[in-house]
């Protein structure tokens, strides 16, 4: 599994969403991403790319796209 | 519940605020009687989720944190299981009076949450800090005090207090990303203090997220050669006196708590020690002395000498007067 499938499936496994509803997902723009879900995102991302988010990049991660220029900093390339 | 490693993360992030918010929703779909209450603090108070779901159980008062209590006492005596939840210092200081009616005089089965204990607040100042409200709390009878640790405990120190028949205050502390003591699930049982590390030149009681800072500190201390236990002493009231007792064969008894020294976790060991003849020198830190000018949280930790490098600091001076 390439990286990028790795991060749509964190997304439709925390939402339980189709991994067709990603790419212009938002923060806030489903029920599922409340700030509860945000960080149940987060920790999500952290244990299947094996990293630790400092807490700027966590408030920071405000949608699907921002999210991957968010992974690059702990060397997830897409 | 099930505390699977994700979770106790997402807890760790959530800060405690969001921890209580999670459980006390997951809490509600199985027992019909949780009501939230808030003073105007719905969304601080890591209540959303709880009201997306059960709108119709969320109460807001709005800023009027004594008629909260009120309302949350008329609750109680109708057998729901009313969580009211402020600011630490307006909980304990602002409504103390009706605390001590309601819930110590007439023990009604009501839980405040106090968040913002010690300097979570940071930029919101001296006005909303939480560093007296143990003192205050624990000279009222009949309520019970719990401080828990960090994200994971919270959620298990929520379930403990719906579970508990009489008066609680949660005090929680920190902020979000909150250190992470406990990496998977544990026994939770009020009133039982935990030891997470042993030792045995100096035994540390700490409490809320002064344990993280504690257990950071007892390391520095290892690499100098003094051995530390450090217990988490998640209940503050009533006082787990076996692990104080236990601590009796150490040389030097040091208490860690984000409130003031005055009333708190040290005077509470205090009180247990002063029943004892023998017993080694007690060290109390936590916040004394003047207000200081408010700031970040980190901010307020190194203002107080709250850091993991501070406490090292004050041990290790106060141990070498002792032995």
């Amino acid at each position: 599994m390439t990286n990028l499938e790795k991060y749509i499936n964190t997304f439709v496994e925390t939402f339980k969403i189709e991994a067709s509803e990603t790419e212009d997902l938002e923060y806030q723009a489903i029920p599922a991403w409340d700030s509860v879900g945000h960080m149940t995102l987060i920790a999500a991302l952290e244990e299947t790319f094996d990293i630790m988010m400092d807490t700027e990049d966590i408030i920071n991660f405000s949608s699907f796209e921002k999210g991957k220029e968010i992974m690059a900093k702990y060397d997830v390339e897409f | 519940m099930e505390f699977k490693r994700t979770i106790i993360r997402t807890l760790s992030i959530l800060g405690q605020r969001g921890a209580f918010g999670y459980a006390l929703t997951e809490i509600a779909k199985i027992n019909d009687e949780i009501i939230a209450l808030t003073a105007d603090l719905c969304t601080t108070s890591g209540l959303d989720r709880f009201k997306n779901a059960y709108p119709e159980r969320v109460v807001n008062v709005g800023i009027a944190e004594q008629n909260m209590i009120g309302i949350a006492a008329g609750m109680s005596s109708l057998g729901y299981i009313p969580f009211a939840t402020t600011f630490a210092n307006f909980a304990a200081l602002r409504s103390c009076e009706q605390m001590r009616h309601f819930m110590g005089y007439m023990e009604e089965n009501i839980k405040i949450v106090g968040f913002g204990g010690g300097f979570a607040m940071g930029m919101f100042g001296i006005t909303h800090y939480g560093i007296e409200d143990i003192a205050s709390i624990r000279s009222i009878s009949n309520i019970t005090i719990l401080s828990p640790a960090d994200g994971l405990e919270t959620a298990k120190a929520t379930i403990a207090a719906s579970q508990f028949k009489g008066p609680v205050y949660l005090r929680l502390t920190g902020v979000m990303n909150h250190p992470i003591v406990y990496k998977e699930d544990y026994e939770f049982e009020i009133g039982k203090a935990i030891q997470l590390k042993d030792g045995c030149d100096i035994a540390i009681f700490s409490t809320g997220g002064m344990v993280h800072q504690s257990l950071q500190a007892a390391k520095q201390l290892e690499d100098q050669g003094i051995s530390c236990k450090v217990v988490n002493v998640h209940t503050i009231k009533p006082i787990d006196k076996v692990a104080i007792y236990k601590a009796l064969d150490t040389k030097l008894i040091v208490t860690v708590e984000e409130h003031s020294i005055i009333g708190g976790l040290g005077s509470t060991v205090a009180e247990v020690l002063s029943e004892i003849k023998e017993k080694p020198p007690q060290l109390t830190i936590g916040v004394s002395g003047e207000y200081k000018p408010a700031g970040s949280y980190e901010f307020m930790l190194e203002q107080y000498g709250l850091t993991n490098n501070h406490i090292s600091e004050k041990i290790l001076e106060k141990y070498r007067e002792a032995i």
